[in-house]
């Protein structure tokens, strides 16, 4: 009959381990937008959908669970906001990108580029097959007769070759 | 520097094998582990992850794509994002402090079995709470926000021009214009929400967007809104219904009915057939007194509810015949 009142270290997993989860999520979320609001929105929504499906039943795994719901709320704010500001829906995002992206978007698009170009071209034609096309592994590795491990490790090479020229450019 | 580059191969493995469409319990609670281990493992994968779903890489990749078209096109992953400004290593403490003290904030308030209780809010506000309902409130200086985890609320919102409340159930955001009004969350994606003062926008999570007014209610089922905004009879509900322990169902699932059943009873429902839980069933139910409504559910409804001493069980009757 009682009305409880106690704060969310009672009954959910330690504190400490949502701030952590909150943190990665965030950096991931501020990685993806320029809205420093939505950033905090995304990461506290996403908790707070994650402490209910805990709840209901332990998810394979909390924390690809939490990533796979941040990027979906990001699509649906995303959405949204090109609701509101009348854009046609199916319009490309990346065709028309916000004014105060452009400088940065540019920039990264720029070492991205090169960072392709400077990979085998056989990794290269795996990532784009991967990311761009959507193509799953077991058919990427039919059609240019490799081993699955193979292309697994030229997904995994090819985007840590991508994240450090990114990690670099931007000490440069 | 080498050890550094172990961790973000390690990071973009994890990112490939969360870009498989399923992921086995092992591989799951390994990927947990990983995580957890080191700060700096979590800001590898983030930062790994922003970019392997960015727009910026998709249009990279779309520029050396040209020469070689792919024999087999499939829908890409995610591509209505903006480019994204890559994150810097000097905002992460920014960002650990920015984020994890809001968390901090949030009261959980939970009301046990039976016909829930009142609580004030530390804006003056008023929540009245139905029995095993759940609300998590975080309230800052410039917003306010109420999370519906489970139950039914009736909220008399203080009203204050300069922060907004809103109150989020499932992915139905409710945002207070000044105002009283009852939030019921049926089920995970069923939540209907019914105005008695003021008026209240309503977010469905499909972007639709609907303003309810004094006497008007409506209804959210599995992210959308589902019919227009219908009014019902201020004069015969000055308050929700099941405040003083009724519910007025209108072609709702049995299951939502046995739901609010639940928090008076005092053993454990369960359906035997799950199809008889989506069946649907109006009418003016006492939820206060389960034996009633059991009693209502066996004779209007075709249904068998037997008691075994530890739980109340509801069967259909072609299997009770078996």
């Amino acid at each position: 009959m009682s009305l409880l009142q106690f704060d969310d270290r009672a009954d959910a997993p330690p504190e400490e381990d949502w701030a952590a989860l909150g943190t990665a999520l965030g950096r991931y979320a501020r990685a993806r937008t320029n809205r420093a609001d939505l950033v905090e929105d995304v990461v506290q929504e996403t908790l707070s959908r994650l402490v209910q499906q805990c709840r209901d039943r332990r998810p394979v795994s909390v924390y690809a669970l939490g990533f796979r719901i941040a990027a979906n709320l990001l699509v649906d704010h995303h959405r949204r906001d090109r609701r509101y500001a009348g854009e046609p829906e199916e319009q490309q995002p990346s065709d028309s990108p916000l004014p105060d992206r452009v400088v940065a978007g540019r920039q990264e698009l720029v070492v991205l580029q090169a960072a392709l170009a400077a990979m085998p071209p056989l990794r290269r034609e795996v990532v784009v097959r991967r990311r761009l096309h959507g193509q799953s592994c077991a058919a990427i590795a039919n059609d240019l007769e490799l081993s699955l491990k193979a292309v697994e490790k030229h997904i995994t090479r090819g985007l840590a070759d991508l994240h450090r020229a990114l990690a670099t450019g931007d000490e440069a | 520097m080498t050890r550094d580059r172990h961790a973000a191969d390690d990071a973009a493995t994890w990112v490939h094998r969360l870009d498989q469409p399923a992921m086995d319990t092992a591989a799951g609670a390994a990927f947990d582990r990983w995580m957890d281990a080191d700060a700096r493992h979590r800001d590898d994968f983030a930062d790994m992850q922003a970019l392997w779903h960015s727009d910026a890489l998709a249009e990279a990749l779309r520029a050396h794509a040209v020469a070689t078209p792919p024999r087999t096109v499939a829908a890409p992953l995610v591509r209505r994002f903006r480019p994204a400004r890559y994150a810097m290593a000097a905002c992460a403490a920014l960002v650990a402090i920015g984020l994890a003290t809001p968390a901090l904030l949030t009261t959980t308030y939970r009301a046990g079995h039976g016909a829930g209780r009142s609580v004030t809010l530390a804006d003056g506000s008023r929540v009245d709470l139905s029995g095993d309902a759940e609300l998590r409130v975080r309230l800052l200086p410039w917003r306010r926000d109420a999370t519906l985890a489970q139950g039914e609320a009736f909220f008399d919102i203080h009203h204050e021009a300069d922060r907004p409340f809103t109150v989020h159930s499932g992915s139905t955001d409710v945002r207070v214009l000044g105002t009283a009004f009852n939030v019921d969350r049926q089920a995970d994606d069923r939540i209907t929400v019914q105005v008695y003062r003021g008026a209240v926008s309503l977010d469905s999570a499909h972007g639709e967007q609907v303003v309810l007014r004094m006497g008007q209610g409506a209804r959210v089922v599995a992210d959308r809104l589902a019919a227009k905004p219908a009014a019902f009879d201020l004069t015969q509900h000055r308050a929700p219904d099941w405040r003083s322990g009724w519910f007025e169902a209108s072609d709702v699932p049995m299951g939502v009915l046995v739901d609010k059943v639940r928090r008076y009873a005092d053993q454990p429902i369960r359906f035997a057939d799950p199809a008889l839980a989506d069946r649907r069933v109006s009418g003016r139910f006492r939820i206060s007194d389960p034996d009633r409504v059991l009693g209502a559910i066996r004779a209007a409804y075709g249904a068998e509810v037997r008691r075994n001493g530890e739980e109340i069980v509801i069967t259909s009757n072609e299997a009770a015949h078996d």
